[in-house]
């Protein structure tokens, strides 16, 4: 088992809201291990990008209350200054963010939006830097970089600017890259270079990635881990494999079988998850998700924590039920 | 070559055909925009009762006969051309404007060019002044403001900033004259260069002037007479600078680059002088250039007030004595001065904003 870059441990990002205090991450405790890939997964509005704006302060906000803890290789993020957040930012965790167009900035080059991201953290001259960008620019598989840098944003297409957006990301070789569904505005050809890029990256720099994700069919291919989140809470975590061949938590196996096969036994229909997310402020103190839960019995009243319920050492999840009875819904689903 | 094909997507430097065809077509509206005014003030001044033939033909004497004096009015109207038809008169206008003859005053037959040379450098000096202590003043209070939203800070400014906005500027003026020029006896309230200092005007801009004749002793006094009128004509464009920056600056803290700067590592101050203001200046800089015109038409009043020899001066009385060709000539050069300035703010526009300018 490899180092641990990122350790967090019961996470809590809440926000003022006119109607209450809305808990977008609920108690979250997770750790990323130094270059993985771990996917994490969950419908629109499960708190994915509240979680990892927390992470990196970027959320933070009078209306916004952070607790819990989140160890980067000994600083806790939730407790740092604003001074230390700006020294680990951008030279030990970076974003890509979903629209790279609104991202970029429009009034500058390209060119020189990945330089300042190399400049604010090394020092280096003006010239060395933009050299540097125009390198990283080729790197990430941007045509002919030394013309590119000069262009603005707008003047790239979408595949193009999520490119430079990665590249402005790993410019400084962070240890924990977050991409938050950086291939959600893109066309799927596009979307299949683009993740092809990031697990390239993965590998040439170092970064442990944290791929933010709506949709599980993104990433079969690329994941090392797979963690699923459920109205705030990390309900499943595993192995790529362990998640996709053998989910446990009932939200897993229906986001699987939602998901339109190619190789296996097509679904009879695509058997969308009934009932809508938890969104309100108001929790229920057991299992946030036994409302939509075919399986939902009498313990479900009753909080399930994540923990190891299968023979895997790593393969965690939240939910009381004995698994061949899940096993069994999984194949009816498949069928 | 399978790069270029994917290249061609991007144009990787700005194209620079479709700037300087913008430039020029936003140039080509200046004359238009003359010729409209140029119309209008035409008319406007017949439409005002009273015409220059009577009000000449009472100035002389003060014991002439009714009949005397429509007698003398009718040859002054031949004498001046007045007694042709309107379109007759309007289409000469015209041609002596586009052969540039803005003819000559009806009271003492000054040259209309050559009291527009005298005038206009002065009221340029006066609202440019007022421009820049309108910018200074509002776009700092306005950047503070929205970087302190909310707070105390924000709230105090925007009350004065609304305030300072709803004051009329003759109010100001007599204020400023009150309080700085008699009470506290600071600056002085009336004209623009002292006369002992005997300033012999070349362009008429006393700056220049004073390089190109070498006479540094003219600047401060020159300073010292501007600061009170132009700060009351800076104070309500100040006030409405403040507004429009605090809304564009906290219109563009809001966008997504915003973030991506602080995702960077960047620090409150780098992340706006390095990305806010430079966003945030765009849809300000159209606002400032309509407020030049706020500030031209507020010139008028001011200096008045201040009795500063400026345009407006020129201008008001002219209109009271229904000089014709002063109020033309006075008229157009402030709308030529105004289109100007708007014409380069939409150039600067285009310059700033490399999404615009390409077809
Ligand atoms: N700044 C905020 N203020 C108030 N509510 C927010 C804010 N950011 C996110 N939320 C709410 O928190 C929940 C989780 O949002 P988010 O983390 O964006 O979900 P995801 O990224 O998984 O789609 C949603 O209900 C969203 O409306
Ligand atoms: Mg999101």
């Amino acid at each position: 088992m490899s180092e641990t870059v990122l350790s967090i441990r019961d996470l809590k990002v809440e926000f003022d809201v006119p109607s209450g205090r809305l808990p977008a991450v609920n108690g979250v405790s997770l750790d990323l291990r130094a270059g993985e890939l771990l996917a994490l997964v969950g419908e629109s509005g499960s708190g994915k990008s509240a979680l990892t704006m927390g992470l990196t302060g970027l959320n933070r906000g009078p209306r916004t209350h952070i607790s819990g803890t989140a160890d980067y290789r000994g600083t806790d993020l939730v407790a740092a200054s604003r001074k230390q957040l700006q020294t680990i930012r951008g030279a030990d965790i970076a974003v890509v963010f979903q629209d790279a167009l609104a991202a970029l900035n429009p009034v500058q080059r390209v060119g020189k939006q990945v330089a300042e991201m190399i400049r604010q953290h090394q020092k280096i001259s003006r010239a060395d830097a933009l050299t540097k960008a125009q390198t990283l620019l080729g790197d990430v598989g941007i045509p002919n970089p030394q013309q590119s840098a000069r262009a603005y944003p707008h003047q790239l297409s979408g595949g193009m600017r999520q490119r430079v957006m990665i590249a402005i990301a790993l410019a400084n070789d962070p240890g924990v890259l977050i991409a938050d569904e950086p291939t959600t505005a893109l066309d799927v050809t596009i979307q299949a270079q683009v993740l092809a890029l990031l697990k390239r990256m993965q590998a040439e720099h170092g970064s442990a990635i944290v791929l933010i994700t709506h949709d599980l069919g993104v990433v079969a291919e690329v994941a090392d881990r797979i963690a699923v989140m459920y109205a705030g809470r990390i309900v499943e975590v595993g192995t790529r494999d362990e998640v996709l061949n053998s989910p446990q938590h009932p939200y897993t196996i229906g986001l699987l079988n939602s998901m339109p096969r190619i190789d296996g036994p097509r679904p009879r229909r695509l058997a969308a998850i009934k009932g809508s997310p938890l969104s309100g402020v108001k929790r229920p103190d057991g299992c946030a998700f036994a409302a939509r839960c075919e399986f939902v019995h009498d313990a479900c009243a009753e909080r399930p924590e994540l923990a190891q319920r299968t023979a895997e050492p790593d393969h965690l999840d939240a939910c009381f039920l004995p698994a061949e009875a899940k096993s069994a819904a999984l194949r009816a689903g498949a069928a | 070559m399978t790069t270029t094909t994917v290249a061609a997507r991007q144009p990787p430097r700005r194209s620079l055909g479709g700037l300087p065809r913008m430039i020029a077509l936003r140039l080509l509206t200046i004359p238009l925009v003359l010729w409209a005014l140029a119309t209008l003030v035409f008319v406007a001044l017949r439409l005002l009762p009273g015409s220059p033939a009577t009000s000449l033909a009472g100035g002389g004497s003060t014991d002439q006969s009714a009949a005397q004096l429509t007698a003398n009015a009718a040859e002054i109207s031949a004498n001046l051309g007045l007694d042709k038809s309107l379109p007759q008169q309007y289409l000469i206008y015209l041609r002596d404007l586009v052969t540039g003859d803005f003819g000559s005053s009806y009271f003492g037959g000054n040259d209309v060019l050559g009291l527009i040379g005298n005038a206009l450098p002065a009221t340029i000096e006066l609202t440019v002044a007022a421009m820049l202590i309108a910018v200074v003043l509002g776009g700092v209070t306005g950047l503070w403001a929205a970087l302190r939203k909310d707070t105390w800070v924000d709230t105090t400014t925007r009350a004065a900033a609304t305030v300072t906005f709803s004051l009329p500027w003759f109010a100001l003026g007599v204020l400023g004259i009150v309080v700085f020029g008699v009470w506290l006896g600071w600056l002085p309230v009336i004209g623009r260069v002292p006369n002992q200092l005997s300033y012999q005007p070349l362009t008429n801009f006393v700056l220049v002037d004073a390089m190109l004749q070498d006479r540094p002793e003219l600047i401060w006094p020159w300073i010292q007479h501007l600061i009170l009128p132009a700060s009351t004509l800076a104070l309500s464009t100040a006030g409405f600078i403040t507004r429009i920056v605090r809304a564009s600056v906290l219109e563009v803290l809001g966008d997504d680059f915003v973030r991506t700067a602080q995702m960077k590592g960047l620090d409150e101050n780098q992340v706006v002088r390095r990305h806010v203001l430079r966003n945030a200046s765009l849809p300000i800089i159209t606002v400032l250039g309509l407020q030049f015109g706020t500030l031209l038409g507020g010139s008028t009043v001011t200096e008045t007030v201040f009795s500063y020899p400026g345009v407006g001066v020129l201008l008001v009385d002219a209109v009271l004595q229904r000089d014709y060709p002063v109020v033309q000539g006075a008229a157009l050069a402030i709308a030529l001065l105004f289109t100007l300035v708007n014409a380069a703010v939409d150039i600067l526009y285009l310059v700033l904003d490399p999404r615009l300018g390409e077809s």
